[in-house]
């Protein structure tokens, strides 16, 4: 209750809900009951409410979360519905060519035919354009482009989530740590954000690339481990973000209380400090899942990612290489660029629709 | 001043040794079969057993206890100290010459890109902030937003294919057309139309960037006291934004400039290998994939000097730009 009245301060005007009854109430009562008036007229709203209320005022926010919305519809739901292909199987079914050569020749005076059959995958169902039978047609290898961009979209969009989740999390605790502790513990790790800040995030990964093809791991697991390496040196960001907030809370005056409460450190950290850090933390991590998938699908068209058989979008686009294919073939490549671009861009707008909403200076 | 540099300055060596140490040990966890492969299905590849082991020998790589890897990393160092950064094992000659040679095309590029970035983004900024919440400002903040979210490799493939194979202005790759042997003005041209794509897909993919910063400092400084002073002794508009608003969102500007220094050399990998432009990010990433460790050493290197020199560059500018900023501590 007492947080509630507190953010009653920085409510905006518009905020405000004054009910209705309020005002036809007549003006005795109000005077009568004039201490529980502002309980009785103002609709009181959890900082979260208000935050949910801000964030759907927003036009754009609320187009990035449909967007959002559909993408994951689309790649986790779409392919309990779209079950004719498989996305690792080219699609062999309709018949296999079969090549017959015959040959004669002379047996001992007895004329003879020699039938060679050869039998290939039906040509035909390679780099099909779309029809009724594939929606978005086939690839090079004759495996369906939708399923792949359902399957795939579920691989990009997983690994982003994983990488955003352990960055944020080794960021939080060594942010966290940072601030809190001060001292030389904050010059250590600060000194490691600042080497890790100045590596060159690509090159380095190009190297973790050959650097896991030497130790011979499977290729379809490749990119988790790539992706691994790139939450363990980009936490420093959100670490330098959580102890820039800490530094600043530390001196409030809540704090001094919680200290001469005598709670543990842990309580205070977890329960006090993080929480209120949490609305930056949610706005960057929102930002930067876009950014993870800009990396995922960057990765994975530079063939250090999961391979052909193992759709992911960056590894789809990567067939625009094929001058054929990216001159006569728009609907190979196509359809994963547009839906990374979706991703990216309901990523952003929701992550800057919740930085105004969760900005107490916010106005609007 | 002088005392704040020098503590700058000891901080970024030791970012350097940092950096250092993490990438030979990185290239050091490698198995040294690996490497012998690599080296060995190289085009100008070295399959005398002796000159193998002096090749070892020579990156200290023959010794894998872990003196030996700490040996191998001391002569390492010491040999970048005097810019030794060891002989490119594809390009056959020292990487730094590597570097220097194909740095040129990528500077050119990334130069070119950032002043037009400039010019295109600093406006739009200006116009979204001074209309807040008007159309234009969330039709310039869509457009580059959706500028942000392009991924780099599918952008310029598409520009491939509208403006080479579709419309046919432009090239789709290449840096340097053998068939045409003009002179002068004309090279310069021909040689110009190579960069366009390139150079459009750096432009449209940064602008975002600036253009948001812009508009958030202006809406900052829209919001001032002495902006509201202008107003009300009866400036015309134009003058409360260009002469008073205006020159002051220039310092977080001008100090973004230094950090910018990095990209102005390091080359970017996927859009120059797309249009295959001979530049250091297309030679690095064939280097990189073809095992060429003494290259991806030295260019990780240097890029994590030119970060630790951009960093360093944009807090002095700071202070050089922004009076009120000291520089203590």
């Amino acid at each position: 209750m007492n947080k509630d009245l507190l953010q009653q301060e920085n409510l905006p005007v518009e905020d405000v809900t004054v009910e209705d009854s309020a005002f036809e109430a007549p003006e005795v009562v109000m005077l009568e009951k004039a201490d529980d008036s502002i309980e009785k007229n103002v609709r009181l709203m959890s900082p979260w409410r208000m935050v949910v209320r801000r964030f759907f005022r927003s036009k754009l926010s609320v187009i990035g979360l449909v967007m959002l919305v559909s993408l994951f519809l689309f790649c986790w739901v779409g392919p309990l519905f779209y079950t004719k292909w498989d996305s690792s199987i080219p699609d062999n079914t309709p018949s296999l060519v079969y090549t017959t050569v015959e040959v004669e020749f002379e047996d001992g005076g007895e004329k003879q035919t020699m039938i060679t059959v050869t039998e290939k995958l039906n040509p035909e169902s390679l780099l099909k354009v779309p029809s009724k039978d594939h929606v978005l047609g086939t690839d090079g290898d004759g495996r369906d482009i939708l399923i792949r961009l359902m399957d795939g979209g579920q691989i990009s969009l997983t690994i982003s989530f994983l990488a955003v989740f352990v960055i944020t999390l080794l960021g939080v605790i060594f942010g966290g740590i940072a601030g809190y502790f001060g001292g030389a513990v904050d010059n250590v790790i600060m000194r490691i954000c600042d080497i890790l800040m100045c590596l060159p995030g690509f090159p380095i990964l190009l190297i973790v690339g050959s650097l896991i093809d030497s130790w011979g791991i499977p290729l379809q697991y490749k990119i988790y481990f790539l992706m691994g390496f790139l939450t363990l040196i980009s936490w420093s960001g959100t670490a330098r973000l959580v102890r820039g907030q800490i530094l600043s809370l530390r001196e409030q005056e809540y704090m001094v209380a919680a200290e001469a409460m005598g709670y543990s450190t842990a309580r205070k950290i977890f329960k006090h400090l993080i929480p209120n850090v949490l609305p930056q933390l949610i706005v960057s991590m929102t930002l930067s899942l876009g950014s993870m998938i800009l990396y995922e699908a960057s990765l994975s068209y530079l063939g250090m990612g999961a391979p052909p058989e193992y759709a992911a979008w960056g590894t789809m686009i990567n067939a625009a290489t094929n001058a054929d294919i990216l001159q006569n073939y728009f609907n190979v490549w196509g359809p994963p660029g547009i839906c990374i671009i979706i991703a990216v861009l309901g990523f952003n707008f929701v992550g800057d629709g919740l930085r105004d909403a969760l900005d107490p200076k916010g106005r609007r | 001043m002088l005392k704040y540099i020098l503590k700058r300055l000891g901080l970024a060596i030791l970012i350097l040794l940092g950096v250092s140490l993490i990438i030979y040990v990185l290239v050091r966890c490698m198995p040294v079969n690996f490497v012998v492969t690599k080296v060995t299905s190289l085009p100008n590849a070295i399959f005398d057993e002796e000159a193998l082991k002096g090749m070892l020998v020579k990156y200290g790589l023959e010794d894998n206890s872990f003196l030996g890897i700490l040996k191998g990393y001391f002569k390492w160092l010491g040999n970048l100290l005097i810019f030794d950064f060891g002989d490119s094992f594809v390009y056959g000659s020292p990487v730094i010459e590597v570097i220097k040679s194909h740095m040129g095309v990528s500077f050119m590029v990334a130069l070119i890109a950032t002043v037009f970035e400039f010019l295109i983004a600093i406006p739009l900024g200006i116009t979204a902030a001074t209309h807040q919440y008007s159309i234009r400002d969330y039709v310039v903040t869509v457009l580059v937003m959706i500028g942000i979210s392009l991924p780099s490799f599918f952008f310029a493939q598409i520009l491939k294919y509208v403006f080479s194979t579709e419309l046919g202005w432009l090239p789709t790759a290449g840096g340097e057309d053998a068939t045409q042997s003009t002179t002068g003005i004309a090279a310069v041209f021909s040689q110009f139309k190579f960069y366009v794509l390139p150079i459009l897909t750096v432009v449209i993919l940064s602008i975002g960037g600036r253009m948001r910063m812009t508009r958030t400092e202006m809406l900052e400084v829209m919001n001032s006291d002495y902006i509201r002073t202008a107003r009300a002794k009866g400036l015309g508009e134009g003058k409360v934004i260009y002469k008073h608003a205006f020159r002051n969102t220039l310092i977080p500007l001008v100090t973004s400039l230094a950090g910018l220094l990095p990209s102005l050399f390091s080359g970017a990998i996927i859009t120059e290998q797309i249009f295959n432009l001979p530049g250091i990010g297309n030679k690095a990433f064939a280097a990189l994939t073809k095992g060429d460790i003494p290259f991806i050493m030295g260019y990780n290197m240097f890029l994590a000097m030119l970060s630790v020199l951009g960093v360093l560059l944009a807090d002095l500018m700071y202070a050089v730009v922004d009076p009120r900023v000291k520089l203590t501590d």
